[in-house]
Order: structure tokens, then sequence, then C-alpha cells
């Protein structure tokens, strides 16, 4: 499989290639990444491409990512050129995480998120991964999608 | 055994660990930067009796460690492919001394370039050097590597060069790593060798004796290059040759485009030196098998396929050489590749490019180009206080002076029209110098600054100041001080008090440099009290014009990029007065702030909150003074 993060510098592109990159170790398959991050510390763009179990470069080739995770949306079009699949966080989303969890555990919050609604991982590959503080953000952003979910599925009903 | 998720860097300074390498040196540069802290955590961690430290210079780096190579402890040296250049006296020279014990030279290249000034290979300069060198193709490789240029360099008693680049060093992969390490016997010695006498014709030649230790130089490479063997993959008649990571993209696009039977990939971990029998022996039609060479180092993927792993016996129709970043296969080998055109001549061989020239050879079809929109160009941290410290100076000298800048973050002012040109480390002085009598010599008038950071002063600033005071040269050197090498990730420099380990080391000051120098103008400032900036620059510019020698300013304000500088920054917070904001834009243009935005629909400034630190400094700046503290 191969992954695109883009977002910039502080919003956890880091975070979740880590968090990725551990989960697919802990089920024995091979992990490569390549990043590239700016001159500019804070707010320049950091990319990671990742390969799961493929390859032996961490390189993605454009056109060819199985996903792309978009951490900002000043990145949508550069993100486009990697895969057409493009997968986002609503603000609605962003904006429960950083109400539910204090900020330290905004990231897996949303990697809660990002694992439910993707199906890519199960989540008990994370739940293996993360510390007990980590696991309960984990599973409130990951549940949170079961209820929203729900919740417009009622509506639309 | 542990599988560590480890960058190439990461994975090097394992491998030098391993291998018993126990004095490292070298100074930061992106992508070469990990190396060293992560070698100074593991001896941290598992107790290992070591030196680990940056130098001023790579120069310096370079002749330490070698130094202690000559003393018997193995060592290693790290800077990136332009730091190559500043470390080449000693480099081309420790070819013809050799070494005592181990002795590795680690330059990491940047083809693209995404942070350097240079796309030049560094494979190139070790052949210029008489060098061997290897280049790892996978992060895997970078740690088996590392051991083998250590063993490489014990048995031959040569210097030898592990290159990596970009796509390795800040590449990740899970690496197998030894949880032992081998307790390494530390038997320094030196001058109580029994053939000191024989040695000192080697550590201290005579040109006469250089031509000999040239000769011993050569026979050690020839001997090097016939046990140099690629390993071949795939069955085709197109043979490509290559090295580093160009091969793993070539490797992953024979497998997706199926060219099994068309092409014949040929890696060379060792790019130099070959010999020309090598592909002589790859060449002609042959009943001689050649050895499947063993390859413990390569990932799991490559074992797999050993069986396409085939015996030459049949004659190429077209052999290519396809490598980063210059033609150092090519030209040994004399093969297609950039002088015919077939490679591109510039830029990275990414794995899209590579697909180009698999195009061209009409191996696969013509395949879908992706344009690649314009990203937001790179600015200053919010905060940064050589944002205001250069806009003070840019308030009191003009837009129409002379701003020499130098390497570092502040590199970025040329985005705000405070650095007309930068050449390499320490130029500005320099350049300072150069302009200011180049001015002098046609007869006109031009005001002049040069821009240096504090660990560029020291790296290679001090002696273009020496020269600039001897020759009594005017022009006003500001030295940005922010107390790190911050824009490579915050390593130290020699200010600091205290080395990794938390013992004493003795800082050294830099206006105490400057003055013994024979400054006559030296003032020390936080940039963050503009208008005293604004008052010593006024008097510098004097100073200049009164005096005709050069003058220094010294600002100095911690990095907002490390704990202790954003934890220790005023805060002032501040708001943009919504009626008093004309929306002429010059926030944006002539300041730079990341945290202050235009918002195209009201045609007014805004402060984005998530970014802005309350330093404060933007409130000297707005024109309409619509920028006020809260």
């Amino acid at each position: 499989m191969k992954l695109v993060i883009i977002g910039k510098g502080g919003q956890g592109v880091i975070f979740f290639s880590r968090m990725i990159a551990q989960a697919s170790a802990q089920k024995g398959l091979m992990v490569r990444s390549t990043e590239i991050k700016g001159m500019a510390k804070k707010g320049g763009a950091v990319e990671i491409h990742m390969k799961i179990g493929e390859g032996l470069s961490g390189v993605v080739k454009r056109g060819s990512a199985d996903l792309v995770i978009l951490l900002s949306e000043d990145f949508t079009d550069y993100a486009k050129i990697f895969g057409d699949k493009v997968f986002t966080f609503t603000s609605e989303e962003i904006e429960k995480a950083l109400s539910s969890v204090p900020m330290r555990y905004v990231n897996t919050f949303l990697l809660g998120i990002f694992v439910k609604k993707t199906a890519i991982f199960s989540c008990d590959d994370f739940l293996k991964i993360l510390d007990d503080e980590n696991k309960k953000s984990f599973k409130k952003g990951y549940e949170y999608v079961q209820s929203s979910t729900r919740n417009s599925s009622e509506r639309r009903n | 055994m542990s599988k560590l998720y480890l960058s190439g860097n990461e994975a090097i300074a394992y491998g030098l660990i391993h291998a018993g390498v126990r004095f490292i040196s070298g100074y930061p540069g992106t992508p070469s930067s990990e190396i060293i802290p992560t070698a100074q955590k593991i001896i941290k961690d598992k107790e290992i009796k070591a030196y680990i430290d940056w130098a001023i210079n790579e120069k310096v780096a370079f002749e330490v460690a070698y130094g202690a190579s000559l003393a018997n402890i193995k060592g290693a040296v790290t800077m990136k492919q332009v730091g190559l250049n500043v470390a080449m006296d000693p480099f081309m020279n420790s070819a013809y001394v050799g070494t005592v014990a181990g002795f590795v030279v680690i330059s990491v290249d940047d083809p693209g370039p995404h942070s350097s000034q240079t796309e030049q290979d560094s494979r190139f300069m070790a052949m210029a050097a008489k060098i061997p060198v290897l280049d790892p193709s996978t992060v895997e490789e970078a740690f088996e590597f590392s051991k083998k240029v250590t063993q490489l360099s014990e048995k031959y008693g040569i210097p030898v060069m592990l290159r990596s680049t970009t796509r390795i060093s800040h590449g990740k992969a899970l690496v197998e790593i030894d949880d032992q390490i081998i307790k390494q016997e530390l038997n320094t010695y030196f001058k109580t060798s029994k053939e000191w006498t024989k040695q000192l014709s080697r550590f201290a030649a005579t040109p006469k004796q250089r031509l000999e230790l040239h000769k011993i130089l050569n026979g050690k490479i020839d001997k090097i290059a016939k046990e140099n063997i690629p390993c071949l993959f795939f069955n085709g008649e197109i043979l490509i040759l290559s090295s580093g990571v160009v091969f793993s993209y070539l490797y992953e696009l024979v497998e997706e485009y199926s060219l099994q039977d068309k092409v014949t990939l040929a890696k060379f971990d060792m790019p130099y030196p070959l010999s020309r029998d090598t592909l002589i022996s790859l060449t002609l039609p042959q009943n001689t098998t050649l050895s499947v060479i063993s390859r413990d180092s390569m990932s799991r993927e490559i074992s797999q396929n050993k069986e396409k792993i085939l015996n030459i016996n049949k004659t190429f129709s077209r052999i290519i050489s396809i490598e980063e970043t210059y033609p150092v296969i090519e030209l040994q080998l004399n093969t297609e590749g950039r002088r015919n055109g077939i490679v591109p001549k510039e830029g990275e061989l990414l794995p899209e490019v590579c697909e180009e020239i698999l195009e061209n050879l009409k191996l696969i079809k013509k395949r879908k180009i992706f344009n690649i929109p314009p990203l937001k160009r790179p600015s200053l941290c919010p905060g940064c206080a050589h944002r205001i410290a250069l806009f003070a100076v840019k308030k009191v000298f003009g837009k129409k002076a002379i701003y020499a800048g130098d390497i570092g973050c502040y590199t970025l002012a040329l985005n705000f029209n405070v650095t007309d040109i930068v050449l390499n480390m320490g130029a500005s002085v320099s350049l300072g110098f150069a302009f200011s009598k180049a001015f002098e010599l046609g007869e006109k008038s031009q005001d002049i600054v040069s821009i240096i950071g504090d660990s560029t002063f020291f790296h290679t600033g001090i002696p273009p100041l020496i020269d600039a005071v001897h020759y009594q040269v005017p022009f006003l050197l500001i030295i940005l001080d922010n107390k790190t090498v911050a824009m490579t990730g915050n390593q130290k420099t020699p200010s600091t008090n205290k080395n990794f380990f938390g013992k004493t080391l003795k800082p050294i000051i830099i206006e105490d440099i400057v003055k013994s120098i024979g400054i006559n103008f030296l003032e020390v400032i936080d940039p963050y009290d503009y208008e005293k900036s604004l008052t010593i620059i006024k008097e510098a510019k004097k100073f200049l014009k009164e005096r005709k020698e050069p003058a220094v300013v010294i600002f100095r304000h911690l990095c907002i990029n490390t704990q202790e500088g954003l934890k220790n920054n005023p805060k002032k917070l501040v708001k943009i007065i919504e009626e008093l904001c004309k929306g002429c834009k010059f926030c944006i243009n002539e300041f730079e702030c990341p945290a202050i935005v235009f918002d195209e629909g009201t045609s007014k400034a805004m402060i984005d909150k998530t970014l802005c630190i309350s330093c404060g400094c933007c409130a000297y700046i707005c024109p309409t003074k619509a920028i006020n503290p809260v």
C-alpha cells in the first residue's frame, strides 16, 4: 500500500506516519517512508511518503498513492497529484477533537476518526501500540464517527 | 535483535557504533545532521566510552576525526555534500597518508536540491581524491554499509566514504539491529610504534615521499577495484548500471512494468573504484558464472527474488548508467547515460524521471504527466528575532543598500528584500569586503551590509573579518546570534556551556572575538528592543561614513524554535484595528510573518492565532499604526 501524508509543520504529519508505521510493523509488515520538510519549521510544508509491505524505497510516484492524507487545505491541489483518493478531516471533526480531549491528545482522537473512516487498519492494530491516555482519546475519536454517522443517517431518514 | 523504525541517518549512527567507531566529529548540514545526535544518544544509553561532538566547521571536523584514526581510534566525520568542499584539503591528503585505525567520511548529497546550493555528487569527489565510496540503496543498507566501510578502511588502511542522499538519510524503514554492542578496546598509540621512522615518512612526508605515497594509494585502489563486483538482477538485453537510491527506483519500475526479460540491472554497492575488466566480464559471452554475492544486507524483498539473479552468458544490446547526480559509473566504464542525453543532466532522478528514461528507451508506453502546482515559499518562523532585526536594518539602510546574506534561516530575509546575494558559508563577510572595495575602485558611494548567523560566523566568518579590519574596509556586519544552529535542527554552537552529557564547556564569546580583531564599532542588542536597534544601526551607519572601517552589530535573541527560547520569549499580545488597516499589504510583503494573513474578502490584514506566539514585534511596523498591543 502506498500512502502520502501532507500538511504543515506542527499539524501531526510526522505523528500520523509514526503511528501508521508502528501499527504496520506490529502486523509484521515492512514499512518504508521518506520525508521532505521545507526550510521553515513552523507552518512550513511537510510531506511524507509511505510504502507498506511493498517496494525498496519509501518514495511514492505521482498518481500512484492508494490514499493521500491531507491535513491542510492549503495543499489540496498538490495532494491530488499523488492520487485521486484524498482523506481530510472535516472542520466539525477537528472542532470535536479540540473540545473533547486535551491539546496533546488531539492527534490520537483524529487518528481514531481516520482508522474508523478508512478501515485500512483495525481498531486493535492501534490499541496495541498506544499508552492508556492515548488509548482513551483514540477510542473517543473512533466512537465519535460511529455516533456521528448514525446521527446523520438518522437525519436522512 | 531488535527491529527499529530508523531513518537512514539514525541507521548510519547505529552502524558506526556497531563497527567500533568511537570518535565522531562533524558539522550540521541538511540532510546529514541527525547522525551525530543519534550516535550521542546511543553511547549515552549504552554507557560507551567515546568522543562524539560537533566541530566548528567541516575542515576541523575532518582533521579531528582523522587525527583520532591516526592515533588508532576508529573515527568518522559527518557532513553534507557542500561541507565536503570545506574539508577538501584534508580529504584529498588523507587518501595519500592513509589510516591507522579505520576512518569513515560520511557525506550526504541532496539531489534536487531540496536544501542546498549545489547538486554535486560526493562520489565524484571521492573519485577525485581516490577514496573508495559506498552508496546505500535502502535504509537497511545505510546500516550495513556503515559497518562495511569501517571494515574496508581497516583492511586497506585507506579512508572510505559512505555517501548517502536525502531520500536515504531522511527515509525510514524497519532495521534489524543487534542489541549487543561489541566492546571496543581503545588502544591509543602514536609515535610509539617500532616502525616509527617508516611511519614518519608518511605522516610528515616530503614531496618526494608523497610520490611514493601516491603510488601506494594507486595500488590500494587497483586492488579494491578488482574485488568490486556488481550484483545483477533480472535477465534482459539492456544492461542498466546504477547505485544508491536510484537502483531501488529502477528495481521497483522493472517489477511494476514486468521488464524482467527486457532489462538487466547491475547494482554497484561501491560506485568507485571500478575496474574496466568489470564490464568486460559482464559483456563478453563467457562460460564462467558470475558469483552471486551474499545479499544478507538487502531487504527481504530482494532475497526472495534471488532466483531472478542470473548468470551472464550473453552480450547486451546497450549498456546505460543511471545514477545521481554525476556520471561516476558512466565515466569509469564508458557507458551511455548522461553524456549522450539519455539521463537528465540535472535534478533528482525520482521514480517519475526514471520512468521517463525507460519511456525514451521504448521500454514502456507513454505515461500520464502530473504538473506540480506551486507551493507557498518558506518564511521565517512567527516571532523569529531575525525578522525584526533585519526589518530595523532595512528601515535605516533602505532598499538601495547591498545586503550580502549567508547560509542560515535568515537567508529567507530575501523574501522581504533584506538579502541580495547568498553564496556559501561565511561568504557574506568576504562579499561585504568585495563590494566595498569594488565600489571604492569605481569611485561610487554604496552602503553595504553583510548578514551572518552565529554558527556561520564561527564556521568561516572570522577570517574574512580579520582581512576587513586589516585592510580597513567599511561595511556593516550584522551577526544574528540565536545561540544555536537553527536551520539544521538546533545543534549546539561554540557559545554553548554544556555538552550532551551535561559536561561543562567553555563558551566562546562572539564579541570578545570581534573586539580582539580590532573592530572599533561593536554593539550587542536584543532586536525585540526595536527603538534601540534603530538608534544603534543609525550610529553604525554614521561610523562607517566617518571612519572608513568595518562595524559590527550583534543582535542577540534566543531561537524561538527551541524550548528554552519559546519559554523565555516575552509575551505581548497584539490586535489589528480594522478601521486603521488600509489593506496596503506592507506587513505581508515587507515583514512577512506567517501569522499575519491577508483576508481577500475584507481586504484587511488578520492575525492567525494558531501561528502567532505574541512576540509583539509587528506592533512597530504598520505604516498606518493598525497593529497595536492589546
